[in-house]
């Protein structure tokens, strides 16, 4: 009696270990998984500006999208006078987030005066619902601004396993064959001309070529944020049509704007990316602006809000000491609001640039801020509270 | 360093070392690279602002040189560039060139897709403007990189500024580029003009005047 006891007693401890096990395991995976459909399923939201006239989506120009985390927002800011059109394209690498904040911009504050400016601030939609918790990421960052912070999710280089599964083993590039790693099947720069019944994220870009193709769009302008340990940062990606307007813009942001930024080629072999396909399969310009992040550099700290928001790295700046970065870097790191702002006036003087060259068709924008305004007020300051806004102002993504 | 103001025009000031007088530049004119990086680019979009009409060809040889404007009817190819936008009703066709205007900026990147390494592109520049001094051809070197187009001594950039250096007969750098004095010094050693800029857009005033263009 005593034996059988005594096993019961031992089979109930083992089995009360795992139990607990289980139990800690559940609620461990629990949270972190609370975190993570919170984050997918967190809905941005996205004031209408003086200049919106109209908000469509991506699924307009390939039907198959729709009713998929693909399917992204677009705002058409459309002027009284008739120039040029330009497409602004935020969050194709939602982890470069000052390219999304700066289509947020001006989204929320751009008059157009002539011409139309087209923006798409969630490229990359699926790509913005995930996150890289093996590097440790923050889930979201918030913006400081007069009335309280406003909230925003931090999203991944590449669309979500969820959307778009399974990877191949090798990612052949549509149409040019070009082989490329698997990764890069869900990353969107690397997708471009793309195709209608494709990948996700190549029918995400097949979507925007028929955008650009059906509204006649002169100039693409594609935010993103690269490295500072990375040579091809803080500058203009350009191919060979759109080199004469970069290399004028260059030329004029240091006088006009006190910043420096270079022009960089867009390689011929190197197929998939914006500045490359864009100009080859339409008859519009392509521009890919880098502003330098920190934040994605190796060798940093943690990957915390405030690397992200600041720039600031005791490991980065130990380097830039031994002039091993490809940009100035200081005890002031490179903020937000400094990377965002470049991104405002560049993208501003190109389209500025483009007009020069082609009078005929103008684009003309107003209140739209610039570098030194976002240095001086920071970027909240032009960022407007939805909390206060009537319900028809305020889209959410 | 005392500078004295050459020239203040609505848009911007340029700068010469006392006692120097731009000389007048003539067309037709060829424009090229001193270690094939971007700002031969660079250069060329500002002659165009400019008004300068002119060819380039970022690997001229001695034979297309010496064939004058059109550069012998050459086309370009996998790094080989070449452009003739020389008004040839003014300048027909095989007309000698009287001005070379050379970037100075090396890029390992530049020089191999023009098959070159450093040493051959020495070589190359040396017999180009050996040539050009002695067909009388004005040689107008430019610097407009920045800091970040130089570099310490004996690297590619600084090697391409001691190339070019004794055939140039004007220097127009920006302030960036000539941070640490390197230019002025070289100006002052062979008595030629230099003329500092503080952007790189400002060298369109100075083309305007280099070519009495107004």
């Amino acid at each position: 009696m005593q034996g059988k006891l005594g096993g019961l007693m031992s089979i109930n401890r083992a089995t009360c270990i795992k139990i607990l096990l289980i139990v800690v395991a559940s609620v461990v995976t629990g949270l972190g998984a609370s975190q993570l459909w919170h984050h997918r399923h967190y809905k941005t939201p996205v004031v209408l500006g003086p200049g919106v006239t109209r908000v469509g989506s991506l699924s307009e120009y390939c039907p198959s999208l729709r009713g998929t985390l693909a399917d992204a927002l677009v705002f058409y800011l459309e002027g009284g006078e008739e120039g040029g059109v330009a497409l602004l394209l935020g969050n194709s690498h939602p982890n470069e987030p000052a390219g999304f904040l700066a289509s947020l911009v001006y989204i929320e504050n751009a008059v157009v005066k002539k011409g139309t400016v087209i923006v798409i601030p969630f490229l990359n939609r699926s790509a913005s619902c995930y996150t890289r918790p093996g590097d440790g990421y923050p889930l979201f960052f918030s913006i400081a601004t007069p009335w309280g912070e406003r909230i925003f999710r931090m999203g991944n280089r590449e669309a979500s396993p969820l959307d778009q599964w399974p990877d191949p083993d090798v990612y052949v590039h549509y149409p040019e064959g070009q082989l490329l790693s698997f990764v890069d099947a869900r990353n969107i720069n690397r997708a471009w001309p793309g195709r209608p019944d494709g990948l996700l994220m190549e029918r995400v870009a097949y979507a925007v070529m028929e955008l650009i193709r059906k509204r006649k769009v002169d100039v693409v302008i594609d935010f993103h944020e690269a490295e500072t340990l990375y040579p091809v940062t803080n500058c203009i990606v350009a191919p060979e049509k759109s080199a004469r307007i970069a290399t004028l813009t260059a030329l004029w942001i240091k006088p006009k704007e006190g910043f420096d930024c270079h022009v960089e080629p867009s390689p011929v072999g190197f197929r998939g990316l914006s500045h490359r396909e864009i100009g080859d399969y339409s008859d519009a310009f392509p521009f890919l602006l880098e502003a330098p992040i920190p934040f994605l550099d190796q060798p940093t700290g943690p990957k915390t809000e405030e690397l992200l928001l600041t720039g600031k790295d005791p490991f980065l700046l130990r380097l830039a000491r031994r002039g091993r970065l490809f940009v100035p870097y200081d005890e002031d790191g490179w903020s937000i609001d400094r990377r965002v702002g470049q991104h405002l006036s560049v993208s501003l003087e190109i389209l500025n640039q483009f007009s020069k060259v082609f009078p005929s068709k103008s684009i003309s924008v107003v209140n739209v801020p610039k570098y030194a305004d976002l240095i001086r007020f920071g970027l909240g300051s032009y960022l407007s509270d939805p909390a206060t806004l009537p319900p028809d102002c305020v889209v959410y993504q | 360093m005392r500078l004295s103001v050459v020239l203040v025009s609505a848009v911007s000031v340029f700068f010469l070392l006392p006692g120097q007088e731009l000389p007048r530049a003539e067309f037709p004119v060829l424009t090229t690279s001193a270690g094939q990086s971007n700002d031969v680019v660079v250069l060329n979009i500002l002659c165009e602002e400019a008004g300068v009409l002119y060819d380039y060809c970022d690997v001229p040889t001695v034979e297309l040189i010496a064939a004058g404007v059109g550069l012998g009817g050459a086309q370009p190819g996998p790094g080989f560039h070449v452009e003739v936008h020389t008004d040839t009703k003014l300048y027909p066709i095989g007309t000698p060139y009287k001005t070379l205007l050379v970037a100075i900026g090396a890029s390992l990147k530049g020089m191999g897709a023009s098959g070159l390494t450093v040493e051959t592109e020495i070589a190359r520049l040396k017999a180009v403007l050996s040539y050009a001094k002695e067909q009388g051809i004005l040689v107008v070197g430019f610097h407009i990189g920045g800091q970040t187009a130089r570099g310490a001594p004996g690297s590619e950039n600084e090697l391409m500024i001691d190339t070019v250096a004794p055939y140039v007969d004007v220097l127009v750098v920006t302030k960036d580029s000539n941070f640490d004095d390197r230019f002025t010094k070289l100006a002052e050693e062979r008595k030629i003009p230099l003329v500092i800029v503080d952007y790189a857009v400002d060298v369109i005033p100075v083309l305007k005047a280099l070519f009495g263009l107004q």
